[in-house]
């Protein structure tokens, strides 16, 4: 007979407001190979586990089970709790029954009827439990950080600087992100370019940092301490040894005439190009698309200029295969466009404010390369329709945002500081100028944020209007916004010069496809997802990969910086290990009865499922069958609901273990 | 049921000379094979006891390769010769399978499970104009009449990927697909009635295991159905055992099925098993534009996941 104790845990009121624990544990006392059954306030507790060291010493305890929440949040607790009280910790089992019972019912009698369901099915898993022992792996010492935005740049400096290999991968061209095109930053108005070019110089000097601009995460396969990451380093056509960026084949390139996307389509840039004169590495690539030579076949003239013969035609995609440890996913955000949206966007655009169509409605970005010393008009704030100064620019708060019938809910949180900047460098460069804010609320929590928006306020001589702008609509030269004013109760009608739009921060477009790539989890915004809200908010629920910045959701620069350094550190402290100890719940196949016909292999997707050949004492190969490599195997279970003998099995999962549990019922 | 003949029109397929040629080239090539040690055995037919009848052989002597015969009684799936007796037949060196169409498609099957490997097998095809139903009369030609449910639909009589095909078919009537009806019929029942059709043929299942034992897939060294700690099926011939047995035979067979139809052949009690084949071969087709084919396919379609796979099926 067993010795099993069942540890039933109030979690404060969060289980006790609907289940009667102590009910619980006097029914689940009596179960066949229970020993003891105990309820407490905070099993997690010191006070809480030690209830449960002193119970399996008392009782010679041979297995427990935890009633308390989901294993996720507290399964590694309680075994080790186990294990310094002399029980293998894999004899130890969580009983779910706050997520899986009083979190998700109201009715107290049946939800105390279903917890005891629950002990008592998990304690006939405990039952057929094996003591395992942990399996051990090398860490790849190595990291890869995706996205060169500021939060990409902080956490591989970070992670360098305590001398480990970095592989940071960009998609641009550039590193720098969408730092890089800001003017000015809150709250303290200094020049982005200048605190953002240094460390972007800083990256590209570090000797531990292999930097991949123009390039794409293409697969990833592996798991924590070794992931195998291929990289598509798109062609450039201009060889990166070689080029010296002189800038002579920008200079020459006779078509000049694209859109210059780093400056918001307000400037033009040739068809051999860098985003921007402070860009990182300073190595143009080809736009295949526009330039001449791969539309016609006709042109070269940046081959005939370039001085080191560094302009390469003929490049290739090239697929580079990365080993790394560990992942900083920093793929930054997109904006929220308010043109008209494809029938299958959940999101729609804005036609009240004429989906873009109206010239002079611009974007916070817009505005900010217009106030940009290195943008398109050299700091000068001109509207985009015929270069004007404007003397009445309207700004329009939560575009977008907050806005549910246009299909997003949640606050982009850094709006209200930017605008509230956009107000003051408009006045500091339009002196004579008047600035009008329609806004919902006006969200300013953070070290000197009140004060800064006060100051655009009190001393800027912003005018801001409470209340939500209906329409915009083009007259003659200026633009109408019809808005209200719901602190008056009036109606009020701006002819303004310029209308800038303080979109929404949205998810990259593409996002969901790079977490299937990674096999990270996102929300319904494509925001990448953390492992706990509170707990655990730069890690990934997959092990091994972390979060920085933007595309976990909105974020401003310094809870950027700080959740890449946080991210970094914990790449520092997985490397700080030599070597990695995993959970020993992975697959083991029964050599007698495996048939060999190796579907396990083909559905494994760790890579896990190698053939082995038994033979007998003469050599002679009597079969083939599975073998799951520990090290590698994932613990999902795939291969064990795929083999159709049952053939293998999850420890910990077998199905005579599942069979047993639903008998319990 | 369906691999029993329908009693109609009786005028033969192929001529008697037809069988006597393929025969004689079988033997040839058989004694060749094995005088010059190019294979170690040929697993081929021969003669039956009973007159018209044939059963399966496997001959080591060049001398005895005269023994084996083609004929429209040659019925079984050889294939299942090359697993089943995994520790006999199988790794004593190259082997000769003299196989039919539909053989050859279980071959290929086994290939891509990795029970079997090419460069093993010597592969003599048959080109096949169809085999006796159950209940023919073996002294009558054989016609479409008497011929088996399953090859008046065949689509691989000249069977392609063998080492050497032998005979060359005349050209065959279109005959009616009474399979296919037979799925079509039951399609159009409502699932109430199918299920009632279903229980009222598994109830008469003996649990003989006479389907698993004769099909060429079900290769497992000890069934999940024969296992007791934990017990998945149950193992006495009750109705929900019996539904559960050939629930789990049929989503076994799902995408491998070669369509051999040597289970309906095998069942005593008669029960249209290759009814369920082809439902889950067409479920397979529709969903995944999977079919079992004369080239082994490395990964099939349920062990493998794509963005695009129809998902229809959660609701």
């Amino acid at each position: 007979m067993s010795r099993i104790g069942v540890f039933i845990c109030h979690c404060g009121e969060n289980i006790s407001r609907t289940v009667d624990v102590e009910r619980v544990a006097q029914v689940t006392a009596r179960l066949p190979g229970v020993a003891i059954a105990l309820d407490y306030k905070y099993m997690c507790s010191d006070p809480g586990q030690n209830l449960l060291k002193k119970a399996v010493a008392e009782h010679k305890l041979d297995g427990v089970v935890v009633a308390a929440c989901s294993p996720r949040m507290h399964e590694k607790t309680f075994r080790n709790a186990a294990r310094a009280a002399g029980l293998n910790p894999f004899l130890c089992e969580m009983a779910n029954i706050r997520e899986h019972c009083s979190w998700v019912h109201e009715d107290r009698e049946e939800a105390t009827a279903k917890a005891i369901d629950i002990v008592k099915f998990t304690v006939s898993r405990v039952k057929k439990d094996r003591a395992l022992a942990p399996i051990t792996v090398p860490i790849t010492k190595r990291a890869l950080v995706i996205g060169g935005g500021i939060a990409g740049i902080q956490a591989a400096l970070d992670i360098a600087d305590a001398g480990h290999q970095v592989v940071l991968v960009e998609r641009e061209p550039s590193i720098g992100g969408h730092m890089a095109q800001l003017s000015e930053t809150f709250p303290t108005l200094d020049c982005s370019q200048c605190i953002m070019t240094p460390k972007m110089v800083d990256v590209a000097n570090h000797p531990n940092i292999k930097l991949y601009t123009w390039s794409e995460i293409e697969e990833v396969s592996g798991y924590i301490g070794n992931f195998q990451v291929t990289v598509r380093r798109k062609a450039r056509s201009v060889d990166e040894d070689k080029c010296t960026g002189c800038g002579v084949c920008m200079a020459k390139c006779p078509q000049k005439k694209i859109d210059n996307a780093f400056d918001r389509n307000l400037g033009t840039r040739p068809a051999i190009y860098v985003p921007f004169p402070q860009a990182v590495p300073n190595t143009p690539v080809i736009d295949r698309d526009n330039c001449t030579r791969f539309k016609t076949g006709k042109c070269g003239v940046c081959e005939k200029v370039c001085g080191p013969g560094a302009i390469d035609y003929g490049q290739q995609d090239q697929l580079i295969v990365e080993p790394v440890g560990a992942i900083v996913v920093a793929s930054g955000f997109d904006l929220y466009n308010i043109g008209p949206k494809p029938a299958d966007s959940p999101y729609e655009g804005y036609g009240e404010f004429g989906y873009g169509a109206i010239p002079d409605v611009i974007d916070g970005l817009t505005f900010e390369r217009l106030a940009s010393a290195s943008g398109p008009t050299g700091g000068k704030i001109l509207r985009p329709s015929d270069g004007k100064e404007p003397k009445q620019v309207v700004f329009i708060q939560c575009v977008g945002s907050r806005a549910r019938e246009k299909g997003i809910s949640y606050c982009s949180k850094i709006c209200c500081m930017y605008t509230a900047k956009h107000t003051m460098l408009y006045k500091h460069k339009i002196h004579d100028g008047q600035a009008y804010v329609f806004f919902m609320d006006a969200r300013t929590p953070g070290k000197n944020y009140d004060e800064f928006w006060r100051r655009a306020v009190e001393e800027e001589e912003a005018v801001y209007i409470r209340g939500m702008v209906s329409r915009l609509y083009q007259k003659g030269d200026k633009v109408v916004v019809m808005g209200s004013d719901v602190l008056v109760g009036v109606q009020v009608e701006i002819e303004a010069d310029l209308v800038v739009l303080a979109t929404a921060v949205q998810a990259r477009t593409g996002a969901d496809l790079l977490a299937q790539k990674l096999g990270i989890s996102y929300d319904r915004y494509n925001f990448y997802s953390e492992a706990h809200a509170k707990l655990k908010p730069v890690e990934c629920a997959t092990a091994g990969i972390y979060l920085a910045g933007a595309c976990q959701g909105p974020k401003d620069i310094p809870d950027t910086v700080s959740q890449a350094s946080a991210a970094a550190a914990k790449v520092m402290t997985l490397f700080a290990k030599d070597q990695l100890e995993r959970e020993p719940i992975v697959a083991r196949v029964n050599e007698r009865n495996c048939a060999g016909c190796l579907a396990c292999k083909k559905v494994c997707p760790y890579g896990a499922v190698e053939e082995k050949e038994i033979r007998d004492r003469n050599g002679n190969l009597i079969k083939t069958v599975a073998y799951v490599n520990p090290g590698v195997c994932g613990g999902c279970g795939t291969c064990q609901a795929t083999c159709p003998s049952k053939s293998v099995e999850l420890d910990g999962y077998t199905d005579e273990q599942i069979m047993a549990m639903i008998e319990a019922l | 049921m369906n691999n029993t003949a329908q009693k109609h029109d009786a005028t033969p397929l192929v001529a008697e000379s037809y069988y006597a040629a393929v025969t004689d080239a079988l033997r040839t090539e058989a004694a060749r094979l094995l005088s010059e040690g190019v294979v170690t055995a040929v697993i081929g037919y021969k003669e039956g006891r009973r007159h018209g009848t044939a059963g399966p052989a496997i001959v080591v002597d060049p001398a005895r390769a005269n023994e084996l015969i083609f004929s429209a009684a040659c019925v079984n799936n050889l294939a299942l010769y090359l697993t089943k007796a995994k520790k006999g037949v199988a790794g004593t060196g190259k082997i000769a399978i003299v196989a039919k169409g539909c053989d050859l498609r279980a071959l290929a099957g086994l290939m891509a499970e990795s029970q079997i490997r090419r460069e093993d097998l010597h592969i003599i095809g048959v080109a096949c104009a169809g085999v006796f139903g159950s209940g023919a009369d073996r002294r009558e030609p054989l016609s479409a009449g008497n011929l088996a449910g399953k090859c008046r639909e065949c689509s691989v009589g000249a069977p392609e990927g063998a080492d050497i095909v032998i005979g060359t078919l005349p050209p065959l009537p279109e005959l009616s697909p009474v399979e296919a009806e037979e799925l079509a019929r039951l399609e159009a029942m409502t699932p109430a009635e199918r299920w009632a059709f279903w229980k009222e043929n598994f109830a008469r299942c003996i649990r003989c295991f006479a389907c698993r034992q004769v099909c060429p897939f079900c290769y497992c060294e000890q069934c999940l159905c024969d296992r007791n700690r934990p017990q998945a099926v149950e193992t006495t011939p009750r109705p929900a055992g019996n539904m559960a047995w050939h629930i789990v035979r049929a989503m076994h067979l799902a995408g491998r099925c070669a369509g051999c139809a040597e289970c309906e052949r095998a069942c005593p009690m008669d029960i249209p098993l290759n009814l369920l084949n082809r439902k889950m071969a067409r479920e397979l087709k529709e969903l995944y534009g999977h079919e079992a084919g004369l080239t082994p396919v490395e990964k099939g379609p349920l062990v493998i996941y794509r963005e695009d796979d129809d998902q229809s099926f959660i609701k």
